[in-house]
């Protein structure tokens, strides 16, 4: 056995984690408090779409995905504070105005005969986007400082990538026709603009750079 | 053709049709086989939504329906086509079975215990669904299970029941005795 | 999409089909001699039609499971969070979408034990009687009728068909209704503690609140169908009721709104025989 008494190096040699990161701990606490906002307007929206699907499958998944985007808004919720943010609402918000319009229309879709809108809103334009956001903040956050949020941040993405699956079978295996498809695509482009407006999940800047036309932050 | 007296002629707390059951009842006794000379007599007792049915007699033929077993699973108060036909199918092969001196001499309906029944009616509804009557073979399953017990015994002892021709009573009492001795602890 | 969606317009696919309570209540058959109307004996094995009436009884639990999700889902979407009347807490939201997950789960278990029990999927009518209590607009009543009566209901449900299950050998019916009763505690416990959180300043609420409960256990004893006597189909589940939060007076209270409606049922029974006797004569 090693001698106990031998002075071992504080970071093993295969711990590669480093100090620098990109967020300093107020940007993360704003784009937490933009992760919150989503996450509850999303199993919100999950929620609410269960009754109104007729399709036994969908709604029994849509009830399960509630639960995984309800307790990511809970880790959120939970890490505010921990950002020296001690009032959680104050920064439970949308990035700006664009994305709040963007759930007013992912959550028009109502009727019964509109599964497909409701499931590519959610599928092929939120979660994605997510996925993406989320992505680039764990590549992105230093490795030892912001450990809580990786780890929140990998215990979503988890999720994310399990439901988007579940998500994009289920649409695949509802649309049936040249007309559901163009249906499909209609919505996800209209959605995919007004994305496009908020520059992400987490505003102008979930992906790093921010396009010329968004350099400024529209606050809400 | 069989001739079906189904009493009431009118009913007035249900929406059945008596002339609807008559010809239902005359079709399935011409394809389970019952002869054509025999009176069959269904009695309805209409303000039941609960489901037993009971052969009363065999001469003459008499049947016991509470009015739930004829009735729309969906629908309540209407007359279900497939009900009658399910119910019937059953209930016109244990007839068949009485009439005939080689089946051997069951009890009368009511003295039947539940396995006994059961049994019997995993053996007539086989029959029936041979016949294309369509009945639901794992709700039959799930009855045989329930009486005749949760194991690997009383499930190929359904399927001997439900896809044999020309079994007598013994058979179905041998069948009873083999899932009880399954069904006893080791 | 808008808020307090009406129970006419959940939505189903093709199999199933629809009764109103109206047209259960009115059925000329209810009150006719000893075998009129629905309520049955005690669900045991020795009765003829007991594994029937138990698939009967698997397929309401599960058309109440789908619509217990959705009730769920529409108290996460109805109300925003805050503190006003209207408003709930956050937390609230979350344990709502927890029960979504959990009534989801029902669901799936519910379609494979029918399966089981031979019985397909929408097989008997449904009746929206759930989900028209889990439309109150007012969350502190919506949380007390669904959570504690409905959810208190399948306490006794569930505790029933396990036993039933246990008594007939039928091992999957057991294990699947262990594991449901055993959220649907995690569930009438939620009910039980938000009804006590939210109430704690206003007692005005809270006794409206407790009355709209009755309402729907009464309800829901259905003329016998739940209680303390021999022969109710559905038995109080009174060790998982207290592990629920219910206090011994409550499920005493229940017992007598049970047996009370029995003998409001039993009134209406001899009301109506009477009345038929009346026409024959």
């Amino acid at each position: 056995m090693a001698d106990p008494k031998k002075p071992r190096a504080p970071f093993a040699p295969w711990d590669r984690r480093e100090l620098p990161g990109t967020f300093t701990v107020e940007d993360t606490a704003k784009r937490v408090g933009h992760y919150k906002w989503v996450e509850m307007r999303l199993f919100e929206a999950l929620g609410g779409w269960v009754a109104t699907v007729p399709e036994l499958d969908v709604k029994m998944r849509l009830g399960t995905h509630c639960y995984k985007h309800a307790w990511h808004s809970e880790l959120w919720h939970k890490r505010l504070p921990e950002l020296r943010e001690m009032n959680p609402d104050r920064l439970t918000r949308p990035p700006n105005e664009a994305m709040e319009e963007f759930f007013k229309v992912l959550t028009e879709p109502e009727d019964q005969g509109q599964t497909i809108e409701k499931l590519v809103g959610v599928y092929r334009v939120l979660i994605p986007r997510k996925i993406a956001a989320y992505t680039y903040h764990l590549n992105n956050t230093s490795t030892i400082t912001d450990a809580p949020t990786i780890r929140s941040l990998k215990l979503a993405l988890n999720d994310e990538f399990d439901d988007w699956r579940d998500g994009e079978m289920l649409i695949q295996a509802l649309i049936e026709t040249d007309e559901e498809v163009e249906r499909a695509a209609a919505h996800q482009t209209r959605l995919e603009k007004i994305m496009l407006r908020a520059g992400g999940v987490a505003g102008p800047g979930s992906l790093g750079s921010v396009p010329e036309t968004m350099t400024e932050e529209v606050p809400v | 053709m069989t001739k079906v007296v189904v009493i009431p002629e009118a009913f007035t707390l249900v929406h059945f049709e008596s002339g609807r059951i008559q010809d239902l009842a005359a079709k399935v006794a011409g394809l389970v086989g019952l002869p054509a000379d025999v009176e069959i007599r269904i009695e309805v007792e209409e303000q039941s939504p609960l489901g037993r049915v009971r052969v009363e007699s065999i001469d003459p033929i008499t049947i016991a329906v509470q009015g739930g077993a004829f009735e729309h699973a969906k629908k309540p108060r209407q007359l279900s086509d497939d009900s009658v036909v399910d119910v019937l199918g059953r209930v016109f092969h244990r007839i068949k079975d009485r009439l005939d001196p080689d089946f051997g001499k069951p009890p009368p309906d009511a003295e039947l215990t539940l396995q006994q029944a059961t049994a019997w009616d995993a053996y007539c509804v086989g029959r029936s669904d041979r016949l294309g009557l369509h009945p639901s073979k794992a709700r039959r399953l799930y009855h045989f299970r329930n009486r005749h017990g949760f194991t690997d015994v009383a499930d190929a002892t359904f399927e001997r029941l439900w896809n044999a021709e020309h079994l007598t009573w013994a058979d179905i009492e041998a069948a009873c005795a083999a899932t009880a001795s399954a069904r006893q602890p080791a | 999409m808008k808020k307090n969606m009406p129970p006419d317009e959940l939505a189903r696919d093709g199999r199933f089909v629809r009764v109103n309570m109206v047209e259960r209540i009115s059925d000329p058959r209810n009150g006719r001699g000893p075998t009129g109307g629905r309520v049955g004996a005690r669900l045991t094995p020795d009765r003829p039609g007991a594994p029937d009436a138990a698939r009967a009884l698997m397929h309401g639990i599960f058309v109440g499971e789908i619509q217990a999700l959705e009730g769920a889902g529409r108290t996460c979407w109805d109300f925003e969070v805050g503190a006003g009347s209207d408003d709930v807490p956050f937390q609230l939201k979350l344990d709502m979408a927890r029960q979504c997950w959990d009534e989801a789960r029902h669901c799936e278990i519910s379609v494979k034990l029918s399966e089981w029990m031979g019985t397909e999927i929408g097989e008997f009518a449904e009746s929206t009687f759930l989900f028209e209590a889990a439309c109150n607009p007012d969350p502190v009543l919506r949380l007390t009728g669904v959570n504690r009566a409905l959810e208190g209901l399948a306490i006794d449900v569930f505790n029933t068909m396990k036993e039933f299950g246990n008594v007939v050998g039928d091992p999957v019916l057991e294990f699947c209704e262990d594991w449901m009763l055993a959220d649907e505690v995690t569930h009438v416990k939620m009910g039980s503690d938000w009804l006590r959180r939210l109430t704690v300043d206003d007692p005005e609420r809270r006794k409206r609140a407790l009355e709209f409960q009755r309402i729907v256990d009464k309800l829901f004893s259905g003329g016998g169908f739940r209680g303390d006597d021999e022969d109710s189909p559905v038995h109080l589940a009174r060790r998982f009721r207290e592990m629920a939060g219910f206090t011994v007076d409550e499920i005493d209270e229940i017992s007598d709104l049970a047996r009370q409606a029995r003998a409001e049922a039993r009134a209406r029974t001899a009301g109506a025989t009477a009345g038929a006797a009346a026409e024959a004569g």
